[in-house]
């Protein structure tokens, strides 16, 4: 029962390189996340697996039968897009039923299921309204509740979230996990840009850049040990500073001559060039020693201010918990503490994660 | 993609449309290489007898002329007074629902009755026109017995028939036209002149050039006011080749020679439409429109 | 000053507008007097309203001719003429707009130029083939004849202006039919087609426009059997015009599509033309 993809890669003359050679296996009844940039090619990947997107080489198939073989409308593939597609001249209950019709249910039984569906996304007072007077959230859920009604095996959802309002999206989050949970035998592949979605929702996480999937696994090992420089930055939200330093006699040293000790964890590497990463909440602002640095930017958000430090080895961001009265321009000193430092090769490769079952 | 699902689509138009006007037009490249007319069976070879007669036949070329002359001032006119009264119409006046049906009135009459009507008119002892001069005090006009106030007639007929045609495609491009760009300029404070000239025109460029072109398309086939107001005259004073081709095929029956004409006509009309069609094209391209 | 400029334009085009349909109406009721002999203006006043014009073109005894038959003819003529444009020309432009055709070097581009370009094609050049070509099929002076001919002028037409209207609607509406089970053809009838209907009432109203006014085919093509109203008015033309009875059959004969004015204007202001005009 499972979506398997193998060495599946697109090229256009536009864009270049869309998909690259991505192989990987979806198993049914987990929620599978794909988390990158905008152009990382997360909704290339779903509109390939949907026949959307035609493929160069490569296979996709999905128990057993190739999907080369099958046109869009055999796959069997349900898609929620970021942009509400509903059907703007059917009415809600018209919209529910419409997939089911064309997979042959007869009439009676249609409207059973849709009524079914639309009761659990809570729009069972708008039957008969067209799409064009419903609000965008309501939009989403008669796009949801078509997708789910029709308990197809593949259900693919672009970013459904992302173009609602804050409280709604965190409402429906919850209300996702509990949808997919409870469809055990279809494969659900998910999209976002947000790293906290993901890391809500995802039993396993697919981390893509450049039309690659760089990393995949669950939600704490992505997070706790990003693969590259290229994964830790796509997961940190907020993001994650990385500075080049080199390692000699028994030191760390930034690039403008700041140096801290070596922290155990990373003893044992040669001496030589590296990056090290560090969390934005790890970082602390101190009253004197550290790196020192100006302040270029203030965000306050939500209950957190972020700040953006110009130090002379590189950009640092820090986060603050509360909301704290610094301004730009102001000269801050930060602490890197040592403990909470990745290591990154010059490639990009992880060396050392703060979080690993430590040595 | 999906196999024949593309071609579903495309071919049945496509194919009808082909099978309509290839094989008349084929039919008619090879009649002009003869001497036919309807009344033998076969068709002969005479090489290229007929073009050559073309080349030297005066009239042809004078009608060419007159109706390039004629199709660019009737358009020009037809645009600049299309565009006024759409500019009108859009949010300029009062009563805008019943001006907008009035002024699209004239493209909805059938035009060679229209010009029927206006042969009534025009015409020199009994029409509508002298009559309204003599009135006034004013000397009644030879409207279709001389040839520069026939041709002043005919252009007063093509401009009324389709100046609502130009009406109504700038219409509906201003109605459609988004209303932040005015917003902005009533912020700053732009004069009526110079919200037209910075902000309206540009952003109908790309509209005002289609309607030209379609307008022109159909310009370049004047017939319907030629052959029911003037019948081309005074004698040829305001012939357009549809009127003359229809007269020497249709009328006088020398079908070959009339098909290389028309043939002729049709070839220059496409070459004339193209350039005209680029040179907008690359018109439009610097504004960054 | 400006307004009175304004005012003074929007005055003086109305009146142009309206003359010749006003001084065809007033002829329409004149007795032959008050055209013979010098232009006669205002009812009542200048000439004695008669009905002769009008009841020699209707059915009756002082019937002259009868314009209903062809007024039928163009009825039958232009819906044919319509209904054929509008369904295959649609159906092309929804391919244009939808999928990529690529024969050799011929792009989307070019075909929708072909089909565009057919507008170009003055009448006066096929009308000795489609003469000839109908005369084989025997098809001249017939209904189907005069309908096949009017398409070929009409669908490039609909074509020009469905294309742009397909392309505005957004194409995941059909990915979505697709996707929940439809082919191409069902998701094109079952939900695009649905939404279509401001442009094709449009398209439409064009091909009835231009399909009720052609005389150049319906002269050559056609002689007793078909006779469409514009050319059996034209016919009217004696050696005496009786511009009476002309006046009366063209202001019978445009007051269907000048209903159709009210009709485009209401489009215009519900702004569904927008998107189709461009």
């Amino acid at each position: 029962m499972s979506l398997i993809l193998k060495n599946v890669s697109v090229t256009t003359e536009k864009d270049g390189v869309i998909l690259d050679d991505i192989s990987f296996e979806f198993k049914p009844g987990r929620i599978y996340i794909l988390i990158g940039r905008t152009t990382s090619g997360k909704t290339s990947l779903m509109r390939a697996i949907a026949g959307l997107l035609p493929i160069d080489s490569g296979e996709i198939t999905m128990n057993g039968v190739d999907f080369d073989e099958k046109p869009i409308w055999e796959r069997d593939v349900a898609v929620v897009y970021q942009q509400f597609i509903n059907y703007p001249n059917k009415t809600v209950l018209q919209n529910v039923e419409f997939p089911l019709l064309r997979k042959g249910l007869k009439k009676t039984e249609a409207r059973e299921v849709a009524l079914a569906s639309i009761n659990k996304v809570g729009l069972s007072d708008y039957l008969d309204r067209k799409p064009s007077q419903l609000s965008g959230g309501q939009q989403q859920r008669v796009a949801l509740a078509r997708s789910l009604s029709r308990k197809s095996h593949i259900m693919l959802l672009d970013e459904p979230l992302m173009n609602l309002d804050y409280k709604l999206r965190e409402q429906l989050r919850v209300e996702f996990k509990e949808i997919f949970n409870s469809q055990k035998d279809a494969v659900t592949i998910y999209a976002t840009t947000e790293p906290p979605e993901a890391l809500i929702l995802g039993a396993e996480i697919l981390v893509m850049h450049e039309g690659r999937i760089v990393q995949f696994g669950s939600p704490t090992e992505v997070y706790e040990q990003p693969q590259s420089t290229t994964v830790a930055r796509v997961i940190s939200d907020p993001p994650m500073s990385i500075l080049p330093v080199s390692l000699a006699a028994g030191e760390i040293r930034f690039s403008d001559g700041y140096s801290q000790p070596i922290p155990a964890k990373m003893k044992n590497f040669k001496e030589g060039r590296y990056e090290v990463g560090i969390r934005a909440n790890d970082i602390v602002s101190a009253k004197s020693g550290g790196e020192k640095g100006v302040i270029s930017l203030v965000e306050v958000s939500g209950s957190e201010t972020l700040v953006y430090v110009d130090t002379p080895a590189g950009e640092v961001v820090l986060q603050m918990e509360g909301i704290h009265d610094v301004k730009v321009g102001e000269s801050i000193s930060i602490e890197l503490p040592g403990n909470r430092l990745f290591l990154f090769e010059t490639n990009g490769a992880l060396c050392v994660s703060p979080d690993s079952a430590g040595e | 993609m999906k196999k024949g699902y593309p071609r579903f689509f495309l071919l049945p138009g496509l194919i009808l449309l082909i099978a309509i006007i290839i094989f008349p037009l084929l039919f008619t490249i090879r009649v002009t290489f003869s001497s036919w007319n309807v009344s033998q069976s076969g068709l002969n070879f005479i090489g290229g007898e007929n073009w050559s007669e073309m080349v030297r036949d005066t009239r042809y070329w004078g009608s060419l002329l007159r109706l390039f002359y004629l199709s660019f001032l009737t358009v020009a006119i037809q645009y600049a007074l299309g565009f006024a009264i759409a500019l009108f119409a859009w949010k300029g006046i009062a009563a805008r629902r019943f001006f907008r049906v009035l002024w699209l009135i004239p493209m909805m009459t059938t035009p060679s009755l229209m010009a029927i009507i206006w042969r009534s008119i025009f015409t020199e002892d009994i029409g509508a026109l002298n009559g309204l001069l003599s009135r006034v005090g004013l000397n009644p006009v030879n409207w279709l017995t001389e040839s520069g106030p026939a041709n002043i007639a005919i252009t007063i007929v093509e401009v009324w028939q389709w100046t609502p045609f130009m009406f109504l495609i700038l219409l509906a491009g201003l109605l459609s036209l988004p209303k932040e760009p005015f917003m902005a300029a009533a912020i700053d404070g732009a004069s009526a002149w110079k919200t037209f000239a910075r902000v309206t025109f540009p952003m109908m460029a790309p509209i005002s050039i289609g309607a030209i072109m379609i307008r022109l398309i159909d310009a370049s086939k004047i017939f319907d006011s030629v052959f029911t107001m003037t019948r081309g005259g005074p004698g040829n004073a305001t012939e357009t080749p549809a009127a003359y081709i229809f007269q020497r095929s249709l009328q006088d029956f020398q079908i070959a020679y009339g098909s290389t004409l028309a043939l002729m006509y049709l070839i220059l009309a496409i070459l004339t439409l193209t350039i005209i069609g680029k040179v907008f094209a690359r018109l439009s391209k610097p504004r960054g429109i | 000053m400006y307004k009175v400029l304004k005012a003074t334009f929007i005055t003086i085009w109305s009146l142009f507008v309206l003359f010749p349909i006003m001084w065809a109406i007033t002829t329409s009721f004149k007795p032959e007097s008050a055209v013979v002999n010098g232009a006669t203006f205002i009812p009542f006043l200048e000439f004695q309203p008669s009905l002769i014009g009008w009841k020699a073109i209707l059915p009756g005894p002082d019937s002259l001719t009868n314009l209903l038959t062809p007024t039928l003819n163009s009825l039958i003529v232009t819906a044919g003429a319509t209904a054929i444009s509008l369904i295959f020309g649609s159906l092309a432009a929804y391919g244009l707009s939808r999928f990529t055709y690529g024969w050799k070097n011929y792009s989307n581009a070019d075909i929708i130029f072909f089909f565009v370009s057919q507008r170009i094609m003055p009448p006066v050049v096929l009308a000795i083939p489609f003469f000839l070509l109908l005369k084989e099929l025997r098809l001249l002076d017939t209904h189907l004849g005069l309908i096949l001919v009017l398409t070929s002028g009409l669908m490039p037409i609909v074509v020009w202006l469905m294309v742009d209207f397909f392309n505005a609607l957004p194409r995941e509406i059909d990915e979505m039919a697709m996707l929940e089970g439809c082919n191409p053809i069902q998701a094109f009838f079952r939900t695009i087609l649905p939404l279509s209907k401001p442009g094709l009432t449009v398209a439409g109203m064009f091909c009835v426009i231009f399909g009720w006014n052609d005389i150049f085919f319906a002269l050559t093509l056609t002689a007793t059997k078909v006779l469409t109203l514009p050319v059996a008015v034209i016919a009217l033309n004696g050696t005496v015009t009786p511009y009476w009875i002309l006046a009366a059959s063209t202001v019978f004969s445009i007051i269907p599509l000048v209903g159709l004015a009210f009709v485009i204007e209401r489009f215009l202001s519900r702004g569904n033309l927008g998107g189709a005009v461009r």
